[in-house]
């Protein structure tokens, strides 16, 4: 039996007084593409943000390849095996888009810039967009800017790739195009966790499906069953809420 | 009204306003990579860190600039027991000062930069000071180089307080040149012109910057 790419033991996370996630006990393995749905606030994005620990859980412990999050004393190296993709993009505005991709592998990974830029121009090539690479952020449309962020994240030649809502900010049409370049990522064998309302991806791209609520993970099933015989009530409701089922 | 002063006294004037300059250069060039490093610790997470940092910006922004120049001045030739000189004493009082306006300033351009910007750069493996020299700063830097030329024209402005330990600078050499010449009425016409047309440009540059930010946004 393999190990697990991350395991989550007993994870809590407090904003204050307020309880985020709620002794979260899971794991994901290699090579799957699991989606992570749920209403808002339910703690879709913190369980995703304490896999690289950009959130300091309190209680708990989450273990990338073995290693303890908690323990961990080089956090940047973890996360430098951990893609990201943001809402908003977050691309660097200051920088073109080659820069933005070449930043991390350069300074964190300490590539030597040539071989970080052809590799940048691969991943450009990649996500459809090698013509935009002297551009800056703001001179491409959404869609372009969120490709790009995606093959910032894949720069680091990761081992698990994290999508925070990486479409809810972009405008209808463009949503496709970063949609398939995520679906062609996970049949590469990427291992993915995505937090998403694009229940029409999750359908056809995710092996299983994650359903939060109120910080507990409710519901976890492999994608079909989850869609054809959604256990609890709250994932039913859920379903009909976003499939608009009236 | 005899304004043959001026040119006769040019040199010994220019002396002075070169001081004047050497001064605020000195003090900008040292006291702003000095703010940077205490802005950061500022905005930091960890208390030690930001307490210090605070306290010190708070400690200088509420004393007036000529006591801080009096302490050097006076007090620290008697702690290191020799004197520390006019021009050497007068800049590191204006560095120590000027530091703390700059990090305030420093302060709220990296506050200006959203914070999820800090998280990408985090999550991609960069370090955190990394992330602020790289992604951080030079875009907190865009966003507060109106107030930072402005702050830079204070400096000039402000080198004029080196008068009061008898540094020739430029206002001093004026006060000199009217001593002996008695024709202040000139010689401060003069004397203002001369900062009015410095700070002036100065302040120019900063609307053309102010400008240029609203532009690139």
């Amino acid at each position: 039996m393999t190990e697990p790419l991350v395991k989550i033991t007993d994870l809590s996370l407090w904003y204050e007084k307020y309880r985020a996630l709620d002794c979260i006990n899971t794991e994901f393995d290699s090579g799957k593409c699991i989606v992570i749905c749920g209403p808002s606030g339910s703690g879709k994005s913190s369980l995703l943000r304490c896999v690289n620990r950009l959130e300091d859980f309190q209680e708990g412990d989450v273990f990338f390849d073995g290693q303890s999050l908690r323990e961990c004393s080089d956090i940047a190296a973890l996360r430098s095996n951990i893609g990201m993709v943001f809402q908003h993009f977050e691309l660097y505005p200051h920088m073109s888009v080659l820069d933005n991709i070449t930043l991390a592998p350069r300074w964190a990974k300490k590539k030597p810039k040539e071989a970080a830029e052809t590799h940048a121009m691969a991943l450009l090539d990649r996500v459809g967009i090698a013509n935009q690479a002297k551009k800056y952020p703001a001179e491409l449309s959404g869609g372009q800017q969120q490709r790009a962020a995606i093959a910032r994240a894949l720069a680091l030649e990761p081992k698990l790739m994290l999508f925070d809502e990486p479409t809810s900010a972009l405008d209808p049409e463009m949503i496709v195009e970063v949609l398939r370049v995520m679906r062609d990522l996970a049949q590469d064998g990427m291992t993915m966790l995505v937090v998403t309302h694009e229940m029409a991806f999750a359908r056809e791209v995710s092996d299983e499906i994650i359903f939060m609520d109120e910080g507990r993970i409710v519901e976890r099933k492999a994608t079909p069953d989850f869609f054809t015989n959604p256990h609890s009530r709250r994932a039913q409701d859920f379903l009909d809420r976003i499939l608009m089922k009236i | 009204m005899d304004w043959a002063v001026i040119p006769a006294n040019l040199p010994f004037l220019m002396k002075g306003l070169w001081v004047s300059f050497q001064l605020a250069i000195f003090v900008i060039v040292i006291s702003f990579p000095l703010a940077c490093v205490i802005a950061v610790g500022r905005v930091s997470s960890r208390w030690w860190i930001r307490f210090p940092s605070a306290t010190f910006v708070n400690a200088m922004r509420s004393n007036p600039l000529i006591l801080i120049v009096f302490w050097f001045f006076f007090l620290v030739p008697l702690i290191i027991g020799r004197p520390v000189g006019d021009f050497a004493s007068v800049m590191i009082a204006f560095v120590v000062f000027f530091s703390a306006y700059f990090t305030e300033i420093i302060r709220s351009g990296i506050q200006s930069v959203d914070r999820n910007q800090i998280q990408a750069g985090l999550s991609t493996g960069l370090t955190y000071f990394q992330v602020m020299r790289m992604v951080v700063l030079p875009q907190a830097m865009r966003n507060m180089m109106p107030a930072l030329v402005t702050e830079c024209i204070i400096i000039f402005q402000g080198t004029t307080i080196a008068y009061v330990v008898g540094l020739r600078e430029f206002l001093n050499s004026t006060f000199l040149v009217t001593e002996r010449t008695i024709r202040p009425v000139e010689l401060y016409l003069f004397a203002a012109l001369v900062y009015f047309v410095v700070c002036f440009a100065g302040s120019c540059l900063a609307r053309y910057l102010e400008k240029k930010k609203v532009r690139t946004q």
